[in-house]
């Protein structure tokens, strides 16, 4: 079996007297594509932004390759190798496609204050390599002659697409996507769904997809958890959650689950 | 390269900047270096909040902090300029660095006050430590000697000025294209990506914000010494504003812009200078004109009208015509951001 990558152990949260999480455990493996469904307010969003850094547990522990990580600015968490995207975009937007993928290279790069005012020639050279690296990693993602652009001037499918690249192009070991088919087309949700797959057959990268699109969880996903009212209620490959007696009632209540689950 | 090339024109207003004492007088010299300390001024507040995106009104209180750290050093102390003047501009880099903290957790308006509240607390010193900074009278700095050189004190300085201020054009257009530019323009337009890139945001607020009073201490050393003197009153909102409105005009975001800003601000005050009320009332005129007119300052004048001029960072380049042979993508579920 492949390391675990990323494990969360008996997660709490609550935003004063509201309880958020309430005891998540989760494991996902290197390689894998674990889908993180749950109906709303079942405290997705606040997982992911605690695995980010951004908010902190008041009990567990959250491990990235086996290094604790909580109390660490989200900053430090990226350079451990975490990489994510937003739900809404967030393509830096003074700048062009090129220099956003630039920036994405920024936790590889090493060049720091002084040799960036003075050392021309240091300078030039890495920014030589960081430019061919950016242009590649748009050809991943097939937008290439997108690269001049600025990012202002790009679609909103496009810009969810260079942001994917933005994350992968600093080789994380896993990426959190939160909530990628929003707003998708039915054709750009299959070009989706063919993007994720690539990225973790050919760049081997783990990926954690939170999502309400169940099409695409169910289609990409090896593993799917569910996420209902701070507890994780269900774990297994997506067949196996789709018939959990469990996950219908958290969607559809106990009523109408139960009578979904006869039907 | 085109001839209107930013690098071409810029080498020219160094070779005018160059043979300008030879033609000019005592009061046109002056001028042309207090235009060079505005540029390093301008400069660093760029950085700061062209760049960085850190909206802050310090910049006078450190060019202050430059300004007497310089001649105190060496009226309290005993020190040679050649000494006070790096001293003064460190202390006012280290007092940048100190702000950062602030910033970390205010932004916008928020910091916009706090730092305000910082420079008139700034100010309240130069006016009450009387025993440390000799109150609102000010007090008069040691004559600057360019001895053994064979160089009198105005074109000494003057050439110093010009000097420190290639070195720090070129240090700061070198920064804003590397790696370290594009983690200051990363924070100001979203600092949660910025960190969720392993950008931190600490540091980075604190580079800028060093820079931008290192930038300022060194022309509030040149400026005392220029002077010979130093007194509370150069250091107020107005010459905030002064400053603020100097990058506006020259473009936010672009050092050359900096330079053009600040140039064409001072030129035009001293033109004016004899017409009180007329002063202002272009100043407030030139203001208006361009954040209501041209929000993109000189530079984008000169972007749009010179072919060959560009600018460090790409991001200043005319956007690509969106009409081509590829239909554009219309979202189905709308959400348009």
């Amino acid at each position: 079996m492949s390391p675990v990558v990323l494990s969360l152990e008996d997660l709490h949260f609550s935003f004063g007297g509201l309880k958020v999480l309430d005891g998540v455990r989760m494991q996902v493996r290197r390689g894998e594509i674990r889908g993180l469904i749950g109906p709303n307010g079942a405290g997705k969003t606040t997982l992911l932004n605690i695995i980010c850094g951004i908010h902190r547990p008041q009990q567990g522990d959250v491990r990235l390759n086996g290094v604790s990580i909580v109390g660490r600015k989200p900053s430090a968490i990226a350079r451990l190798g975490l990489g994510r995207t937003f739900q809404s975009s967030q393509l830096f937007q003074g700048m062009t496609v090129l220099e956003n993928m630039m920036v994405g290279l920024h936790r590889r790069t090493r060049t720091g204050l002084i040799s960036a005012g003075l050392d021309r020639r240091r300078r030039r050279s890495e920014e030589t390599e960081m430019e061919a690296a950016a242009r590649a990693a748009l050809a991943f993602v097939g937008l290439a002659d997108l690269a001049e652009r600025p990012a202002t001037a790009l679609s909103f499918g496009q810009q969810r697409v260079i942001e994917i690249a933005r994350t992968l192009i600093s080789e994380p070991a896993l990426v959190l996507l939160d909530e990628p088919a929003v707003g998708l087309s039915a054709n750009r949700l299959t070009e989706l769904d063919i993007l994720l797959r690539r990225i973790r057959q050919e760049k081997g990268v783990t990926l954690i997809l939170i999502e309400h699109v169940i099409r695409l969880v169910m289609g990409v996903c090896d593993q799917v958890t569910v996420l209902s009212s701070g507890r994780a209620i269900a774990d297994g490959p997506p067949a196996a959650v789709r018939s959990d007696r469990g996950v219908i009632e958290a969607y559809l209540g106990k009523d109408l689950g139960a009578r979904y689950q006869a039907s | 390269m085109a001839a209107f090339g930013r690098r071409n024109v810029l080498l020219a207003l160094l070779a005018a900047a160059m043979v300008l004492p030879a033609v000019a007088n005592v009061y046109h010299l002056f001028i042309a270096n207090l235009i060079v300390v505005y540029v390093l001024l301008a400069i660093g507040l760029n950085i700061l909040v062209g760049y960085a995106g850190q909206l802050a009104f310090a910049n006078a209180a450190m060019f202050g902090i430059g300004a007497y750290a310089t001649g105190l050093l060496q009226v309290r102390l005993g020190w040679s300029f050649w000494l006070a003047f790096p001293g003064g501009a460190l202390l006012a880099a280290l007092v940048g660095l100190a702000l950062a903290l602030p910033a970390l957790r205010l932004s916008g308006l928020y910091l916009a006050l706090s730092t305000l509240a910082f420079a008139q607390a700034t100010q309240w010193v130069f006016l009450h430590w009387e025993s440390l900074t000799f109150g609102a009278g000010g007090f008069k700095t040691p004559a600057l000697s360019f001895a053994p050189l064979p160089i009198d004190k105005p074109h000494g300085l003057y050439y110093l000025s010009l000097a420190l201020l290639v070195a720090l054009f070129l240090f700061a257009q070198n920064l804003v294209a590397s790696r370290v530019g594009r983690a200051f323009v990363a924070v100001r337009d979203g600092e949660v990506a910025a960190q969720s890139l392993g950008i931190d945001l600490l540091r980075y607020k604190a580079l800028a914000f060093g820079i931008s009073g290192f930038y300022a201490g060194i022309a509030g050393g040149l400026y005392s010494a220029m002077l010979n003197f130093v007194a509370p009153e150069g250091f107020d909102l107005f010459q905030m504003v002064l400053q603020k409105a100097m990058i506006v005009v020259g473009g936010l975001g672009s050092i050359t812009g900096s330079l053009l800003g600040a140039g064409l601000v001072i030129i035009l005050l001293e033109a004016l200078r004899a017409f009180k009320g007329l002063q202002e009332i272009v100043f407030g005129a030139l203001l208006v004109a361009f954040v209501l007119g041209m929000r993109g300052g000189l530079v984008s004048l000169l972007k749009r009208h010179l072919r060959g001029w560009e600018e460090p960072l790409r991001l200043a380049q005319p956007a690509p015509p969106l009409v081509r042979a590829r239909p554009l993508e219309v979202p189905a579920g709308g959400r348009e951001q």
